[in-house]
């Protein structure tokens, strides 16, 4: 039985219905904080939300149970697996951040950061890259900005299945925080937002990378210093700020023989730059387009070994 | 370097205070940030970065916490 004087956060992948997840914590045997993610009706699933925040878990059991909608089951019969799961250990509390493994061997990876809301540009530098015969292309936040056309975004990068990573406004954004002068985003694609890994791991030539956006991943509830690649964002945001503090190099260079990766990619900054370290890469993401033109950065493997360039078009506007 | 401080004689155990911070946490990260150290292993003494990328003879760190501990209780 598991401990239930904790807050504890769970994500239940479902099964037979719309939304894909169920997104859950348990605080001292009482739900809270429910969210259907990824589809279904979003009104209803709301309603259930609030009916059964803060119930004890036996009261939110007996409406939730046995209700047929589809596939001999429903979004609250799914509901009630998930806290009977939770309830008796079989369902694993979440991880505080999301982290998604690119399985594939890589050898030229094109990077985007900070496109904020701006599909034409994307359009543009998903073309620049595909030229350059690029074999993965990951977009790192922040995906969404102060824009009216965040949804236009959001379609084209699922259009051409880039891997996106969210950033710290996308996760405002999926939690509804997204300023009031702009026209809301509806809940799939808020959704979608909440459902983007907030670290990709992949593999180059033997060499084991990741990418985040930045220090509000630290921020996150339940955020463990001990969870994998907690250790080298820990490092990059808080010890060195963002590489930018270069006096505590030496304290890194001691923390480096504990990384599990080889190569750390962050976007916060908005300003490119590149750190070899004892043996480990350090890329930080400028923005996808400024004064200067559009930019873009290619990760590729050249004789056995690791390089890192900053791709530039001219800027013509949109 | 916490286990140069742990071996210390008793006589010095009983005079001093120790705390260890972990660098792989953010708490650890924020207090090396906050002695204004640059590298590991670090010592600060009362709050005061003292030692940096060495760990200090035995003889060495008893004389300099015996010589603080005296500033201290003078005017007792």
């Amino acid at each position: 039985m598991p401990d239930e004087t904790q807050t504890k956060r769970f994500i239940y992948p479902t099964q037979g219905v719309c939304p894909p997840e169920i997104h859950f914590k348990l605080n001292s045997g009482n739900l809270e904080e429910i969210r259907f993610v990824g589809g279904g009706c979003p009104g209803n699933a709301q309603l259930v939300a609030r009916l059964l925040e803060g119930k004890p878990l036996a009261e939110a059991l007996e409406y939730l149970v046995g209700i047929d909608c589809r596939n001999g089951t429903s979004c609250p019969d799914q509901l009630a697996a998930a806290v009977t799961a939770a309830k008796k250990g079989n369902l694993t509390p979440a991880e505080s951040f999301r982290v998604l493994a690119d399985t594939s061997d890589r050898c030229r990876i094109g990077l985007i950061s900070s496109i904020e809301g701006n599909s034409v540009i994307l359009q543009k530098l998903i073309q620049q890259m595909q030229a350059s015969g690029i074999d993965a292309c990951y977009c790192l936040g922040n995906l969404t900005g102060d824009s009216a056309h965040n949804k236009d975004l959001i379609q084209n990068i699922r259009k051409h299945n880039i891997v996106a990573i969210q950033g710290e406004r996308d996760w405002c954004y999926a939690q509804g925080q997204e300023k009031k002068s702009l026209p809301p985003l509806e809940p799939k694609d808020r959704d979608w937002l909440l459902r983007l890994p907030q670290v990709l791991s992949f593999q180059m030539e033997h060499k084991k990378g990741f990418v985040f956006f930045g220090d509000y991943i630290q921020s996150l509830p339940d955020y463990s210093d001990f969870e994998p690649y907690a250790l080298e964002m820990n490092m990059v945001c808080g010890l060195t700020h963002f590489m930018q503090d270069e006096t505590v190099f030496p304290a890194l260079e001691a923390m480096i023989p504990q990384f599990r990766a080889d190569i750390i990619i962050f976007s916060q900054l908005k300003k490119w730059g590149h750190w070899h370290i004892t043996g480990k890469d350090f890329i930080s993401l400028g923005p996808a387009s400024d004064a200067k033109g559009l930019s873009w950065g290619l990760l590729e493997v050249v004789d056995e070994k690791i390089e890192f360039k900053i791709m530039q078009a001219e800027y013509e506007g949109g | 370097m916490a286990e140069s401080v742990k071996v210390l004689p008793q006589d010095i155990q009983e005079i001093i205070e120790v705390h260890e911070w972990d660098m792989r946490t953010r708490e650890g990260v924020q207090r090396f940030r906050e002695l204004k150290a640059k590298s590991l292993p670090s010592v600060a003494l009362d709050g005061e970065l003292v030692y940096e990328s060495l760990i200090p003879m035995q003889e060495e760190m008893i004389v300099e916490i015996r010589r603080r501990y005296k500033e201290k209780n003078q005017d007792e």
